[in-house]
């Protein structure tokens, strides 16, 4: 449905519209039940979302500023979360020079983040605290963007409410503990009745936000629940842009632990099966 | 002065007016054009590319999105046997992203299926085998991809050779990209999973045999619906969401046009005021400046509406080479859509211009004496 409203852009926009006023005055009219949650029930309710195995393909798009051509990257990422760790695989499947570039993501919960990088043909490359802040396959995004999940921090309070694309959304502004993150502070705008962040700006301790994440797109995922689909993340400070469209998501896939080593980087290859 | 170079004299009094009005009706015009004639191209282009592939039924599961819902590869043996059906073919069709397309039309079909039989080669070859790890594009597909024959192409994880170019005689079929069922099956990990099975009837099969080959066909397979191939997608949800919200669009695009055109009579109104009241007191009736001010809308409308009518097909055009909608959908611009359009148009005006007619028709000729 959502995919065919791109293609008319005048439809699209009526429709969008259309949605955004319905979804207004659908959260109007639910918005209590969002409101009964406390700040932690709140992020512990979307964060639950995102736990679990899962396989997911997306195209990653960077639109650098002035005349640097865009680039597109097909990828796909494995990712295993529970409540105490975090594992992370992105594989590069296209363009064909690229491809095989990987990164291997790992995080405990109170822990800081490790990472390898895989360069094709043989390069296996631990990343240090430093390089883990370094854009991640040259987007606006670093690897401990990618890996860091705000949703966990131990001081999280709602500061309000406030529409974003026509969606009612609760404030959740999540603070990390000393040396937790480089960021002071992160703000989620939430739907509550979806419970999909619409919104996320990234904070330097100096107030500045250094990065803003907007939600274009929600879809249902293969178990029905809305999720974002389509991620604009910019950079306020240079204006570069990093757009990431989820195309596939399969949940309940059986990975192997060797999939989230070193070795498993340098294997390019989907799910080898998934329980139904 | 004739009646006739009255009522241009009217339009031409206040040029600029004039001109941002006919502005005006013309987008709103241009929307219904280019919304309607997209919407309609969504099930135009579908039923060409079922026509194309030589299918009489469809088994899917449309629901509310755009491609159908996957179900088990065996719902297809469960139906071969019934009565009417020469042949079946079973098919796994995907919107995906390939290589640097946001979305493109990926088909695999059932190795030596009928489906196979309409594309004609423009170069290369068809896929040996249904394990040769090839594909084949339509040619638009091969154009957006930007793929001659002896390229790589990369679907998912899987790398792929296309081998060759072909004409599938159709906007669907020219946008795709078709491959084997188990190549595709094994790369979106979809093994023994389909989610459409083309029918292909007896000839001769009659209206009603087709109808109740439907219902048999609904009753053993409760997972999938058969529709005829070419009221497929008009009974989707995704179709008829769509075709509402074109209308929906238009209409309040033509609401605005009516606003305009209401608005600029009755400033013409206002302003001819001593006019027509020097038209009262040489003669004329009261119905003739009603007619006066009625044939000057309608006449804004029917110019709004050709000039509409150019922009929405230039409009339309413009959409179908972006690359979002190019090799997906074919836009439907008959003669009918745009003569509806411009008769919408006429409409507008005559029915914008009814108020200031009825005020016009209220001036008397004293007024001209209090200025």
């Amino acid at each position: 449905m959502l995919k065919i409203i791109h293609l008319c852009g005048l439809c699209g926009l009526a429709v969008n519209r259309s949605v955004s006023v319905f979804s207004l005055l659908f959260s109007l009219l639910l918005s209590s039940s969002g409101a009964e949650l406390s700040p932690k029930e709140l992020a512990s309710a979307v964060a639950a979302k995102q736990e679990g195995d899962a396989y997911i393909r997306l195209r990653l798009q960077v639109k650098p500023t002035g005349s640097a051509a865009d680039e597109t990257l097909q990828i796909q990422i494995k990712e295993r979360r529970t409540k105490t760790a975090t594992d992370l695989v992105y594989q590069v499947l296209w363009p064909q020079p690229r491809k095989g570039e990987s990164v291997l993501l790992h995080q405990e919960a109170g822990r800081p983040a490790s990472g390898s990088l895989f360069t094709p043909p043989d390069k296996v490359q631990t990343l240090t605290a430093s390089q883990l802040r370094q854009p991640f396959f040259d987007s606006d995004l670093s690897y401990l963007d990618v890996i860091e999940d705000p949703l966990s921090w131990e001081s999280q309070t709602i500061t309000g409410t406030e529409v974003v694309n026509g969606v009612n959304c609760t404030v959740l502004e999540s603070k990390p503990n000393k040396g937790e993150s480089e960021y002071a502070k992160v703000r989620s705008w939430i739907d509550p009745n979806r419970l999909v962040q619409m919104r996320i700006e990234k904070y330097s301790p100096s107030g500045e936000v250094k990065m803003r994440i907007e939600t274009s797109r929600v879809s249902n995922d293969d178990k029905g629940r809305p999720i974002p689909a389509n991620l604009i993340v910019q950079d306020p400070k240079n204006g570069s842009v990093t757009e990431l469209d989820g195309s596939r998501i399969k949940h309940n896939v059986t990975f192997s632990d060797s999939e989230f080593s070193s070795e498993g980087l340098k294997q390019v290859s989907a799910p080898t099966a998934a329980a139904e | 002065m004739s009646f006739v170079t009255v009522v241009f004299r009217g339009l031409i009094r206040r040029r600029t007016r004039t001109t941002l009005t006919l502005l005006g009706i013309s987008i709103g015009i241009a929307a219904v054009v280019a919304l309607v004639g997209l919407s309609r191209g969504l099930n135009k282009s579908w039923a060409a590319g079922m026509r194309a592939r030589g299918t009489d039924v469809v088994v899917s599961n449309m629901t509310s999105s755009l491609v159908p819902k996957p179900f088990n590869a065996t719902v297809r043996d469960r139906i071969a046997h019934l009565p009417h059906i020469a042949a079946t073919c079973s098919l796994l069709v995907d919107l995906m992203s390939v290589e640097n397309t946001e979305m493109i039309m990926v088909s695999g079909r059932e190795w030596g299926g009928f489906t196979w039989a309409n594309l004609k080669l423009i170069s290369g070859r068809m896929p040996n085998d249904a394990q040769e790890k090839a594909v084949v594009l339509g040619r638009t597909a091969a154009d957006v991809l930007k793929k001659k024959v002896g390229d790589p192409i990369q679907i998912e994880t899987a790398e792929l050779k296309v081998v060759g170019i072909v004409d599938g005689n159709a906007w669907v079929e020219n946008g795709s990209v078709i491959l084997s069922l188990p190549l595709l099956q094994e790369i979106t990990d979809d093994q023994d999973r389909i989610n459409v099975i083309d029918v292909r009837l007896t000839p001769g099969t009659s209206r009603a045999d087709v109808q109740s080959l439907c219902e048999q066909i609904n009753q053993l397979v409760p997972e999938a619906r058969a529709i005829v191939a070419s009221e497929n997608l008009n009974q989707s949800e995704i179709s008829r969401i769509v075709g509402a919200m074109s209308w929906s669009t238009s209409l309040l695009a033509v609401l605005v046009g009516v606003l305009g055109v209401m608005n600029t009579m009755l400033m013409n109104v206002f302003e001819r005021t001593p006019e027509i009241c020097v038209l009262l007191a040489l003669g004329w009736k009261r119905r003739r400046i009603v007619e006066l001010v009625l044939w000057e809308s309608a006449i804004l409308g029917l110019l709004g509406g050709i000039i509409g009518v150019f922009i929405g097909v230039a409009g339309v055009r413009l959409l179908g080479a972006t690359p979002s909608i190019r090799g997906l959908l074919e836009p439907d611009i008959g003669i009918r859509l745009l003569a509806v359009s411009v008769a919408i148009a006429i409409l507008v005006g005559v029915v914008s211009g009814l108020y200031p007619a009825w005020r016009s028709s209220r001036v008397t000729p004293s007024q001209a004496l209090h200025g």
